[in-house]
Parts: structure tokens; C-alpha cells; sequence
């Protein structure tokens, strides 16, 4: 054995730690050795090369199945998969780090900052960041969620309104609101007008045009969206206002790093199953088969929500992008992903069952 | 049994022909692949140990013994019948390309 006190093998053996510990136990001296033999004389570390060489074949070493062209690719989608779910996560949490939705004191000053002399009808404050139909999530409501209701999940805002026939065009509203916003020392981002058809009735006997101009403009960590509305009904809000706040400067950070995490715990979940289950295992196919529809009920929401989140960015327009879950068709899929987590334990739990040769590894890297 | 290996890689050719002149340990197949690539080719250890977990679950290659030399651990690995025939057969479908090629560029007169 080399001598423990060289730094350079105890710098190599702390890198042999992407090894499984089984393949440490059986080659890592061997490697050490072969490490230490190639080595030119007075090296005290190891070179990059030979780190990222360890690295790279330590956690593929990770996945067992040596002889194995598609294992790799496997573990790829699983990692990935997990890393953007973790992310997504992550940025959620991070999420509460954001100040609170302005209060309704605040919310009524920027209402009347819009429209002078007029107090709002109404003005509702949520106490959360992003709601169940503006309300906190709670376990109640949990199964409308999983079954296709998730998609009221969804960022929530401080809103006020004032209802009755617009006193002025709406484009002269907007004018003045303008005016005012950026004499107040708001950022005015962009303004769109779209118009369609409604029912001018409850019984839609008629159809009348309606059209919506919604304004953007943001100031420090608070967005604010001013919608003008023309139809000219007592219980319609000619003018509403949301204000919802910024992404958080550590939701990057956070997401970034948890889904590194998330990538890492997925390639190494994967690869543990994969060992365990290589050879003689009494689950080996049921194994495969669990995580094979994981993966697959992972990627399907996400493969469908991106063209879709895309193309709803594309369509209107956005102060800021919509939080990463929503792109991976969470929570709106989150059956699909409650039901590949329960596949993914069964898959760990029955790999779990010993080996039919349990004395025996068909390969190094099998523990 | 000769099992196709589909277009084999350089450096598993150069391993199996380093082990086709006897068993050698990890070092030593270091030496010899650098040494029959003229140094073209320089095997990292994790990447050489890959590809021998690779060829042995492939039955192209198998331990031999292990000694201890210095204090340093080393295991040898040799071919296998079956490796025998895998190298024999890519070196058969080289040479049969090199011949072809060598006897286009015999022919070829630049224009």
C-alpha cells in the first residue's frame, strides 16, 4: 500500500470517492498505485485532466452495467429530469424570501396614483405569493389539485378595482395613469390593447366589441399591471389594478443549486438501483420497468408544457417569465408526478430485496 | 464465438493489442498504448479502468494475478480466447480498409 502520508495518494484517494465504495474497496489501491505511477516525480497534486478523468468514470463506474451502451443515457434523463424538478423546488422556497404583497393601505395609494380622485370598490391582499384561486394551499384541496384543477395555481396579486361606466375613453385613462406612474417614479414597460367579442348580456342575445388595454410598469421589486375596460356595465370594473412581486434575487441561486443537487441525487439513486439490481436480482425486470415509467411520466408534462409555456410567452406579454414548475407542466401534471414518485420508491424499495447469489457481484461495481 | 465489436474504438484496440503480447498490469498498458500509438495516445487511469470493467463484463479480457511491487498494488489483466478473436478480427477489417485505400492512393495521380 502507498504510504498514507503522501499527499498526492491521499489527494487521489479523496478523489476515488466518485468510486461506489464496494469498487474503492476492491481497485482503489490499484488505482492509487497506477495514479502514483504515472505520475512525474514531485507532483503534489493531481492534475485537472486527471481529476475530471476520475470524476467522469467514477460516477459512471456508479452505474454498474459495465458492458452497458444505454445505461448512461438512462441516468442522463434522470438526472436531468430531477435536477429541473429540484430547481423547480427550490426557486418555490426561494420564493419566500420575497417581501410581502403590498398591504391594502399601499395597494389603495397606488390605485389612486393611477386614477385620482376615486377610491377603489374593492381591493383584496392574498397572503400568499402564489395561491390555490388566490388562497393558500391546503391539504383540502389537494385532490383538485392532482386531478386537472392545478392550473389555478398560480401567482397571485394585490388587486383593486373600480367598477361603473368609464367617466373618460380609455385611452384617456391610460394617458393620465401614464402620466402619473412615471411622475410617481414607476418604470412604464409596455402597454397593449386587445380587442374581442363578449356577450353584451347574461343571456348573450347580443355581441358587443370589448377591448382590454392593460399596461405594465414596475418600480423596485413591485410589478403593476393597470387593465382599462371599455364596456360601459355598473358591475364590470372599468379600471382594476394587480401589483405582484419581482422574482426574488435568490431564486437564481437557489435553483441553480438545487437542481444541481437534484441531478446528482437522481444519477445516484439511479445508479445504486441500477448495481443492486444488475445480476441474479428476483426484481430485476419490475425494477426497470418502475423506473422506465418514472421517467417517462416525469418527461411527458414537461415535454408538453415548454411549446406550450413558449408559445403562451409569445402571445402576450410578460414582465417577467412565468416560475420554472409551471414550465415543467407542474402543477397542473402533478398527478403525473405523484404517480412516478410512488413508481420510483416501489423501484427502490423492491431493489432493496436481496440478491438470489448474495455472496456474489457479477461485477466490481455492484455495491 | 467471435463477437462483432462494431467499429472498435482506438484506444480498446490499442488495450487489447497491448494485452495480446501477455498479461500486463494497468501501468504497464499505459506504457504499451503510448508506446504503440507513438504516443498519440495517453490513457488516463480512470478512463483505462473503464474500459477494462467494460471488456471484462464483455468476456474480451479476465484478471490474471495480483502482486504487490514497492508497496504499490498491481492486478494483471490478459486477453481471452474470445478477445483473441475480437482483435483478430478488427485487425482483419484494418487491414482490408488500409489495403483498400493504400491501393486507390497507388492509383490516384492529383489533378
Amino acid at each position: 500500500m502507498a504510504p498514507t502520508g503522501d499527499p498526492l495518494a491521499r489527494r487521489y484517494r479523496r478523489l476515488l470517492c466518485c468510486y461506489p465504495r464496494a469498487y474503492r474497496r476492491e481497485r482503489g489501491e490499484e488505482l492509487v498505485a497506477l495514479l502514483l505511477d504515472t505520475a512525474p516525480p514531485g507532483r503534489t497534486r493531481p492534475r485537472l485532466r486527471e481529476a475530471a478523468d476520475l470524476l467522469r468514470n467514477g460516477m459512471r463506474c456508479r452505474l454498474g452495467r459495465p458492458a452497458s451502451r444505454t445505461v448512461v443515457a438512462w441516468a442522463a434523463l434522470a438526472a436531468v429530469v430531477c435536477g429541473l424538478f429540484s430547481a423547480a423546488l427550490a426557486a418555490r422556497v426561494a420564493w419566500e424570501t420575497a417581501r410581502p404583497l403590498p398591504g391594502r393601505a399601499e395597494t389603495g395609494a397606488i390605485f389612486r396614483t393611477v386614477l385620482p380622485d376615486r377610491e377603489p370598490d374593492e381591493v383584496t391582499t392574498p397572503s400568499t405569493f402564489f395561491g390555490y384561486y388566490t388562497q393558500p394551499l391546503t391539504l383540502q384541496a389537494l385532490d383538485n389539485l392532482l386531478l386537472g384543477d392545478g392550473g389555478e395555481y398560480q401567482q397571485t396579486a394585490s388587486n383593486a378595482w373600480a367598477a361603473g361606466p368609464p367617466p373618460v375613453p380609455a385611452e384617456q385613462t391610460v394617458a393620465v395613469a401614464q402620466r402619473r406612474l412615471r411622475e410617481a417614479g414607476w418604470h412604464l414597460d409596455q402597454t397593449a390593447a386587445e380587442t374581442f367579442d363578449d356577450c353584451a348580456d347574461k343571456l348573450c342575445a347580443s355581441i358587443v366589441p370589448v377591448t382590454y388595454t392593460t399596461l405594465d410598469a414596475s418600480r423596485g421589486d413591485t410589478l403593476l399591471t393597470v387593465t382599462v375596460n371599455s364596456r360601459s356595465e355598473p358591475e364590470y370594473p372599468y379600471l382594476s389594478i394587480a401589483l405582484r412581486r419581482t422574482t426574488p434575487p435568490l431564486v437564481l441561486p437557489a435553483a441553480v443549486g438545487g437542481g444541481l443537487l437534484g441531478a446528482l441525487a437522481g444519477w445516484l439513486v439511479l445508479g445504486w438501483a441500477s448495481r443492486r439490481t444488475e445480476a441474479s436480482h428476483p426484481a430485476r425486470a419490475v425494477v426497470k420497468v418502475l423506473f422506465g415509467t418514472t421517467l417517462l411520466l416525469w418527461w411527458l408534462p414537461t415535454l408538453f408544457a415548454v411549446p406550450s409555456v413558449v408559445s403562451h410567452h409569445r402571445a402576450e406579454p410578460h414582465p417577467q417569465w412565468h416560475p420554472l414548475w409551471e414550465w415543467l407542466g407542474q402543477p397542473t401534471f402533478s398527478l403525473f408526478f405523484l404517480v412516478g414518485a410512488v413508481s420510483a420508491l416501489l423501484g427502490i424499495a423492491l431493489a432493496l430485496l436481496p440478491r438470489r447469489d448474495a455472496d456474489r457481484v457479477s461485477t466490481l461495481a455492484s455495491g | 464465438m467471435i463477437r462483432r465489436v462494431a467499429a472498435m474504438r482506438e484506444p480498446t484496440f490499442l488495450i487489447l493489442t497491448a494485452l495480446a503480447g501477455g498479461p500486463r498490469h494497468g501501468y504497464g498498458i499505459v506504457q504499451d498504448v503510448a508506446a504503440l500509438s507513438e504516443q498519440r495516445v495517453t490513457l488516463l487511469p480512470g478512463t483505462l479502468y473503464t474500459a477494462l470493467d467494460r471488456l471484462t463484463a464483455e468476456g474480451l479480457v479476465e484478471p490474471d494475478r495480483e502482486e504487490t511491487v514497492d508497496g504499490r498494488r498491481r492486478r494483471y489483466f490478459r486477453l481471452t480466447s474470445e478477445g483473441h478473436a475480437a482483435l483478430k478480427a478488427e485487425a482483419t477489417r484494418l487491414r482490408q480498409l488500409a489495403t483498400a485505400a493504400e491501393a486507390r492512393l497507388r492509383a490516384f495521380r492529383p489533378a
